[in-house]
């Protein structure tokens, strides 16, 4: 049934050095990024596993409280980090107050600047975007030999994936208005005979803009670099969505390394003598199991058994590793 | 204004130099001006949209440009509120 073992793609393309994992809530995605992170610190590499979602559970699933605290070593070459979306806002929101400040010595925000600044934190996106932004930087720094991201669940990650896209072609085009507004600042300087033009200050921060969204888009979208594995059981709902989610990410140019197939009951279960509800299950997961390997065939790379307890703690997640990597 | 200043400094010469360029480029300069600052509404607009009710740009990057226009906030609003009538063709 799995043609090729999840740890071969590992071996395979040492290149692929940012991983995630995407998948609808609740999969085991975070479970995965944690496992992947103990594997390859295990053969000696130095990993980050960072969050991603402003509802992270990095904190939980190693057992140690790593909230807004940078990346913080959790075994030797493993470290993990959560990223505090809202203090990030704060600072940033500070920032932009001391600019004002700086720029027009005023001593006070005007009115509706301040509360401008004020609605503009309370947008949902904000978080999201105070994250990903945080992220460029995390990869920027580098330091690292893999970047696993636990991702947010599917709604959220073509969000941001579409976002990249969007927001790409928006500061294209105002960059254009910009461009076209300084030529005719030009035709006026020219006319009155004014010498050199100061610099604009809103292109240059627009050209900024647009190159933080790129560098994080072109992570995403990178097919040496980046390894993007979907997170499965057998259900029917899961299989459908993950299907229209799969054609979605396609579009946005994700490179797809993937499926894995999460919660799969024991085998031996069966012999055992076990309630008709049980039976049910398994019959149930059986069929689509099937549906599974007729849909996503050769890209299935492995497929992990539901586990006897929750994963947290380290011997937990070694045990998910070894069930993952083999 | 810089223009009066320069005048005193500048004597003959620059006096000549602006009475050409008031006959000849003034009116052009005037018109580039004023597309340049409807222009700059017009940016305002697409970036700082949401301050009117329409979102536009994700907020987290057009706080970034907000202390440029700060200035620029309150006409934006006036002229961005106002209704249309007449007036608008002497302006």
């Amino acid at each position: 049934m799995i043609d090729i073992p999840l740890a071969d793609i590992f071996d395979k393309f040492p290149d692929r050095r940012y991983i995630m994992f995407g998948g609808k809530g609740g999969l085991g995605k975070t479970t995965f990024s944690a496992a992947t992170a103990y594997y390859l610190a295990k053969k000696g590499k130095k990993v980050l596993v960072f969050s991603v979602d402003p509802q992270a559970s990095l904190t939980d699933i190693f057992k140690k409280d790593i909230f807004g605290k940078g990346p913080t070593e959790i075994m030797p070459n493993l470290y993990a980090q959560e990223i505090d979306a809202d203090r990030r806002v704060k600072e940033y929101q500070q920032e932009i107050r001391q600019k004002i400040f700086d720029m027009y010595g005023m001593d006070k925000i005007p009115e509706e600047v301040e509360s401008y600044i004020q609605a503009a934190a309370a947008e949902p996106a904000m978080e999201e975007s105070a994250i990903f932004d945080e992220v460029v930087d995390i990869v920027i720094k580098g330091g690292y030999d893999y970047y696993i991201y636990d991702l947010v669940p599917l709604g959220h990650a073509l969000y941001y994936l579409s976002m990249a896209s969007v927001y790409d072609a928006w500061i294209d085009k105002i960059t254009g208005l910009r461009e076209q507004m300084r030529e005719y600042d030009q035709v006026a300087a020219v006319m009155k005979r004014e010498k050199e033009l100061d610099e604009d200050a809103i292109l240059n921060e627009l050209l900024y803009i647009k190159d933080r969204i790129n560098k994080s888009s072109s992570i995403l979208t990178d097919k040496q670099k980046t390894a993007f594995f979907f997170v499965i059981t057998a259900e029917e709902m899961i299989i459908k969505d993950t299907l229209k989610a799969a054609e979605l990410f396609a579009k946005f140019d994700v490179p797809l390394s993937g499926y894995i197939i999460n919660r799969v009951l024991p085998v031996g279960l069966r012999d055992q003598n076990i309630p008709e509800y049980l039976k049910n299950r398994l019959t149930m997961e059986e069929h689509y199991l099937k549906v599974i390997d007729a849909t996503f065939g050769k890209q299935i790379l492995a497929s992990v058994p539901e586990m006897e307890r929750d994963v947290t703690g380290l011997s937990m997640i070694e045990k998910m590793a070894k069930a993952m990597f083999g | 204004m810089t223009g009066q200043e320069k005048k005193k400094k500048g004597g003959f010469f620059q006096a000549v130099k602006e009475f050409v360029y008031g006959v000849a480029a003034h009116d052009s300069a005037r018109f580039a001006m004023k597309t340049r600052a409807s222009m700059e509404h017009l940016f305002i607009l697409i970036t700082m949209g949401d301050m009117l009710g329409v979102p536009i740009l994700p907020p987290y990057y057009s706080l970034r440009l907000l202390p440029y226009v700060v200035p620029q906030i309150s006409t934006w609003k006036r002229r961005m509120l106002r209704e249309k009538d007449f007036t608008d063709a002497l302006a």
